[in-house]
């Protein structure tokens, strides 16, 4: 390659960089929807396949498949919204009382002689907290509201993202040979192979993480459970575990999303119950509301979670380092928020299957 | 990418040179026009120019070519020995469906060259979606195989 061309070719590659720099922003929105829509085929595509062996009609089996994700997913955040919403009426009802507020008042008195004294003076009085409480309720509403308005936004991301999985699902082998006739001859086989391991690696990983997930849930749900046979007086219970078991998916944060909710419903509930208020973890730790009880469960969870439910089930998919796993989910998090750290690993995966490919082509370039 | 609606109105097999030459190959015997049918839409069609290189020796396998039209000329580069010519409907590569070793000769187009390309991946693909069908195509591996090693045990009795 003479100089010319170098420059040539120097210059082509800052004008692409300086066009998809540019147009970036206007096409993330659609990026973000092929993306998902990617992530979902993978989760699908062999339930569609196993389907499709049976009946034999890829359509029909596709359309019997997201119909009963659709309905499924629908029918979860329907129930949880309206649960969710009845114990906010609940607990706005409990803070307009005035008994209650007066036998919180009791009950503050009597815990705070359990509490040490540098805690102590940490938290505000319980008359202040009602009241900031009630006060901040109206506050919480309106910014309730603002985030459904938001939503509205997020649900046309979901909705073309759906479309966009139906799509590919019914013509992925057809979209896939599409796609590969780009590949020069040189590269060709080369390409399907690179194509292929990336696929078995998101494959893998997906489930991996999907049966991880189930497990987590399943496993809050019954620590739940059983904290609640121990006078807990949680509610929402399956939710919980099921928002606890999906935010597993994030590595390291995800674990806590699953703990705030169930802190946070067990002070809801437990506001005028002096059992709870008093209760000690094994008898001797003070757990007022059974926070501690809560973290430690959630604790355990996790690491049976990390040392047997994720080596047997995930294994090494994705065998990264996990100083790469920390780096890629800041990256992840930097660049699209939560979703970006949804997205970090798998796409840390795949990084790697195309720098070892890449490692393999340089090492055996004779070859080509 | 073809229409969702194709799949609702079938096309004579006939008259699609690919789905000719696939019936033509033992590897794709005792296939239905149905099964025909799906494995056109999987295999790949390439273009080659005269004296491009197919595939090299000790490069890894993926899979087999069937040529649709031109001639392939299969060698070894180190000794420059020529082992076939192949035409029309003659197919090579095939053993790379099977096991993931290096290519044993180098395949280069002796002329402008159309070949179908079936790989490891579309078998597998064919085994997980249509079981039936990889069990056929399977079938057929095993007796050309066994018609090769049978072939050669002749050569070798002969020497």
């Amino acid at each position: 390659m003479d100089a010319a061309h170098k420059i040539y070719r120097l210059f082509a590659w800052v004008l692409s960089l300086t066009i998809f720099w540019l147009i970036f922003p206007f096409v993330s929105p659609v990026m973000l929807m092929i993306i998902i829509a990617f992530i979902l085929t993978s989760i699908f595509l062999p339930i569609v396949d196993k389907i499709e062996r049976s009946i034999g009609n890829r359509s029909i089996s596709v359309f019997f498949v997201m119909l009963t994700s659709f309905i499924s997913f629908f029918w979860f955040l329907g129930s949880f919204l309206s649960n969710f919403g009845y114990q906010i009426k609940i607990f706005s009802e409990k803070l307009k009382d005035e008994i209650f507020v007066k036998s919180l008042t009791t009950l503050w008195d009597k815990v705070q002689f359990v509490i040490p004294n540098p805690i102590l003076n940490l938290i505000p009085e319980s008359s202040k907290i009602v009241l900031t409480l009630q006060g901040k309720l109206d506050t919480i509403f309106q910014n309730i509201l603002s985030v459904l308005s938001t939503t509205g936004n997020i649900l046309l991301i979901l909705v073309m993202s759906l479309i966009f999985t139906i799509i590919i699902l019914v013509e992925y082998y057809s979209f896939k040979r599409s796609l590969v006739q780009f590949i020069p001859n040189k590269y060709f086989e080369l390409g399907l192979r690179l194509i292929y391991n990336i696929e078995q690696q998101v494959s893998k990983f997906l489930m991996g993480q999907l049966l991880a997930a189930s497990t987590v849930a399943i496993m809050s749900i019954a620590g739940l459970f059983i904290l609640n046979k121990m006078g807990a007086n949680l509610t929402l219970i399956i939710f919980i575990g099921i928002i606890a078991g999906f935010a597993n998916l994030i590595p390291m944060i995800g674990p806590f999303v699953g703990m705030v909710p169930a802190i946070l419903i067990s002070i809801m509930n437990n506001m005028d119950n002096p059992l709870a208020m008093s209760h000690y973890l094994f008898g001797t730790i003070p757990s007022p509301f059974f926070i501690l009880d809560i973290i430690l469960m959630f604790f355990l969870i996790q690491q049976i979670d990390n040392n047997f439910v994720t080596p047997i089930v995930v294994g090494e998919s994705t065998g990264l380092h996990p100083m790469l796993v920390m780096i890629s989910l800041l990256i992840g998090g930097f660049l699209l928020g939560p979703i970006g750290m949804l997205f970090a690993v798998p796409a840390a995966g795949i990084f790697k299957v195309i720098i070892n490919e890449l490692i393999f082509i340089s090492k055996n370039s004779h070859l080509l | 990418m073809k229409p969702m609606w194709e799949n609702y109105f079938i096309k004579k097999n006939d008259e699609d040179p690919v789905i000719q030459s696939l019936e033509s190959i033992p590897v794709f015997d005792n296939l239905t026009s149905k099964e025909f049918r799906e494995i056109s839409r999987l295999v790949h069609k390439r273009n080659y120019k005269k004296g491009e290189i197919i595939f090299k020796k000790d490069s890894p396998g993926e899979g087999m070519y069937i040529v649709l039209s031109g001639s392939v000329k299969i060698k070894d580069p180190d000794s420059e020995t020529n082992f076939a010519s192949l035409t029309k409907n003659n197919f090579f590569g095939e053993m790379a469906l099977l096991d993931k070793e290096t290519r044993s000769a180098q395949a280069e187009a002796n002329d402008p060259t159309n070949l179908i390309g079936f790989f490891r991946t579309d078998l597998m693909s064919i085994i997980s979606r249509f079981p039936q069908m990889g069990n056929k195509i399977l079938l057929n591996l095993a007796k050309v195989l066994a018609e090769r090693l049978r072939q050669a045990n002749e050569l070798l009795k002969n020497k």
